[in-house]
């Protein structure tokens, strides 16, 4: 569904993403780790079209979409959360939600109906929250929500956006633990032919979560395989999951 | 769920929305002596209402706003003189119509750019236009501006009389109610609340798939248009255009109008124009060599205090008492 071939990344004479040739077929549940600094959010920002690569390609259902915009890969079904919350702040958890989903509808530039007469709008967003149990949080502004409640907004806008390729950087990251299985329920729900990549550190979730697993290290492709396979290779678990594993 | 009907009765009327026009209606009747200064107060919260639209809702920064208004007194002013036309509602029209293709063209260069840029390239482009209208004194009246213009009746019932503003004070009110119900109209739309979005979180927005740029330009193209009628109506208002509408005061203090009565709150501009123009009107009648430190200190301490503006203490104070009541 998602694929990458030969995707270089260089800022000056620093390599970023070195000759990446990755598949994410639909339907995946695809991990893609790596120590910090492996260069996995710039590998999202290349498949979100953030940055655009220094050489190689991007296909999306085998159409090249290397030099599409990030807005119009959004709009063929691309959908992102970030490692750092990127939220409407000041504004609350149904007015984030509407304004995703407003977009995803083509009304996000309608100037004569107000937004609150968008009964459509207004009932996904409230279906999301409902998914996400974030209805109590409905009228609060976001900065007014705990870090990992907003986590699960950021989820939110993602799927409002009703993704086929869903890319999620470290969602789980500031999450309690008593909340995260809410995350995960969201994620396990979502359409099998969704395909969701998901960069995350935490290797029980990984491992709970993915039918695959990339390993990233210095830009480069380390290792692919199933979770088995990844957590019998002898060479991830000495450059990356060692002690994880052996713990 | 009642969030949910918070945001659908959103963009409904309330009842102290009416205050500002009762309150419009009522200073005709009982301050006739000074309609003169209550047209200049009107005719500053459209000005202020069209930067609100992009300061304070969709986020864009800019210290060049009396590019347009300049562009709306001008056009005026110049088709009068030159043209002959004096009917003051299709000046308005043209006057909005000049000022949005203005905003238009030079939005769609500056707004691909953000932070300081932005604020000087805003600045460069009102100047850029100061000093055309500055050197084209066959077309403009240079330095000394084209005093004297006369225009014709309202309806042709209603004359402007330079001494009373009877006719002056009531047009530039239903101007302002006609402009407002659009703004309202715009900020409780999608489109508003996407520019919001803009304003908050431009990388998200990216990430969501809005044309991003497209909604500034048009948002700054409509509010160009806006302070293109402002600026028509000084002109019509007063019978003369100068170079100072086109100044760097005229466009800071208008930011500062907004900023004092809160931005991005619709009612802020109204708010902050008439505190400051009153303000500025009782200080300087006060204490006519230091009023300027009156002002300043006022402002010093919005800035230090209440930093969301007047509108802004009331919101602060609203939340207050709802988390108490909870």
């Amino acid at each position: 569904m998602l694929e990458t071939r030969g995707l270089c990344k260089s800022f000056g004479a620093l390599e970023v993403a070195r000759e990446i040739d990755f598949r994410l077929e639909r339907g995946a549940r695809h991990a893609l780790i790596g120590p910090n600094g492996a260069g996995k959010t710039t590998f999202v920002n290349l498949l979100t079209g953030v940055l655009l690569p220094s050489r190689g390609n991007v296909l999306l259902e085998g159409e090249d979409v290397t030099t599409l915009a990030q807005a119009k890969r959004v709009k063929r079904g691309i959908a992102r959360t970030f490692q750092i919350n990127q939220l409407f702040r000041g504004l609350t958890v149904q007015e984030n939600l509407c304004i995703a989903v407003s977009e995803r509808l083509g009304v996000g530039g309608a100037m004569l109906r107000p937004a609150g007469k968008r009964a459509d709008v207004i009932d996904e967003a409230s279906r999301l929250m409902e998914i996400l149990k974030l209805g109590e949080d409905a009228g609060r502004r976001v900065v007014e929500l705990p870090y990992g409640r907003q986590r699960l907004v950021e989820l939110a806008i993602a799927l409002g956006l009703n993704p086929r390729v869903l890319l999620l950087d470290e969602p789980a990251a500031g999450i309690p633990s008593a909340e995260s299985h809410i995350l995960l329920d969201a994620i396990a729900t979502l359409p099998k032919d969704i395909a969701v990549l998901i960069i995350e550190h935490d290797m029980d979730l990984v491992f709970r979560f993915a039918d695959r697993i990339t390993v990233l290290v210095s830009g480069a492709i380390f290792a692919e395989g199933t979770p088995a396979e990844i957590a019998a290779n002898r060479e991830v678990r000495a450059v990356y999951l060692g002690s994880a594993l052996d713990a | 769920m009642i969030a949910a009907t918070q945001l659908a009765r959103r963009h409904r009327f309330r009842w102290w929305e009416l205050l500002p026009w009762v309150a419009g209606i009522a200073v005709f009747f009982a301050f006739p002596n000074y309609l003169s200064f209550a047209t200049q107060v009107l005719i500053t919260i459209l000005f202020a209402l069209s930067l609100d639209l992009v300061l304070g809702y969709a986020g864009i920064v800019t210290l060049g706003h009396a590019a347009f208004f300049g562009a709306g007194a001008y056009t005026v002013g110049m088709l009068a003189m030159h043209w002959g036309w004096h009917e003051p509602f299709s000046g308005l029209l043209a006057a909005a119509l000049v000022a949005a293709v203005i905003g238009f063209a030079s939005g769609m260069v500056l707004l691909r750019t953000h932070g300081l840029t932005l604020l000087m390239l805003t600045l460069c482009t009102m100047t850029l236009l100061e000093q055309a209208a500055n050197m084209s004194a066959a077309w403009t009246g240079g330095f000394d501006g084209m005093p004297g213009l006369s225009f014709s009746k309202i309806l042709g019932l209603f004359g402007f009389d330079a001494l009373y503003f009877r006719s002056q004070y009531l047009y530039a009110l239903a101007t302002l109610f006609l402009c407002f119900v659009v703004v309202r109209m715009l900020v409780y739309s999608s489109f508003g609340q996407s520019l919001t979005g803009v304003r908050e979180n431009l990388l998200r927005m990216h990430a969501i798939g809005a044309p991003v740029r497209t909604r500034q330009v048009l948002a700054y193209t409509v509010s160009a248009a806006l302070a293109g009628v402002a600026g028509a109506l000084f002109t019509q208002a007063n019978g003369y255009v100068n170079l100072a509408v086109l100044g760097l005061e005229r466009s800071a203090g208008v930011m500062i109008v907004l900023i004092l009565g809160g931005y991005g709150r619709l009612y802020g501009a109204f708010v902050g124009a008439t505190a400051y123009m009153v303000l500025e009107h009782t200080l300087a009648k006060a204490y006519p060599t230091a009023w300027q430190l009156g002002l300043g200190l006022t402002l010093i301490a919005v800035a230090l205090f209440a930093r969301n503006g007047v509108i802004g203490i009331a919101d602060s104070l609203r939340r207050r008492l709802e988390g108490s009541a909870r």
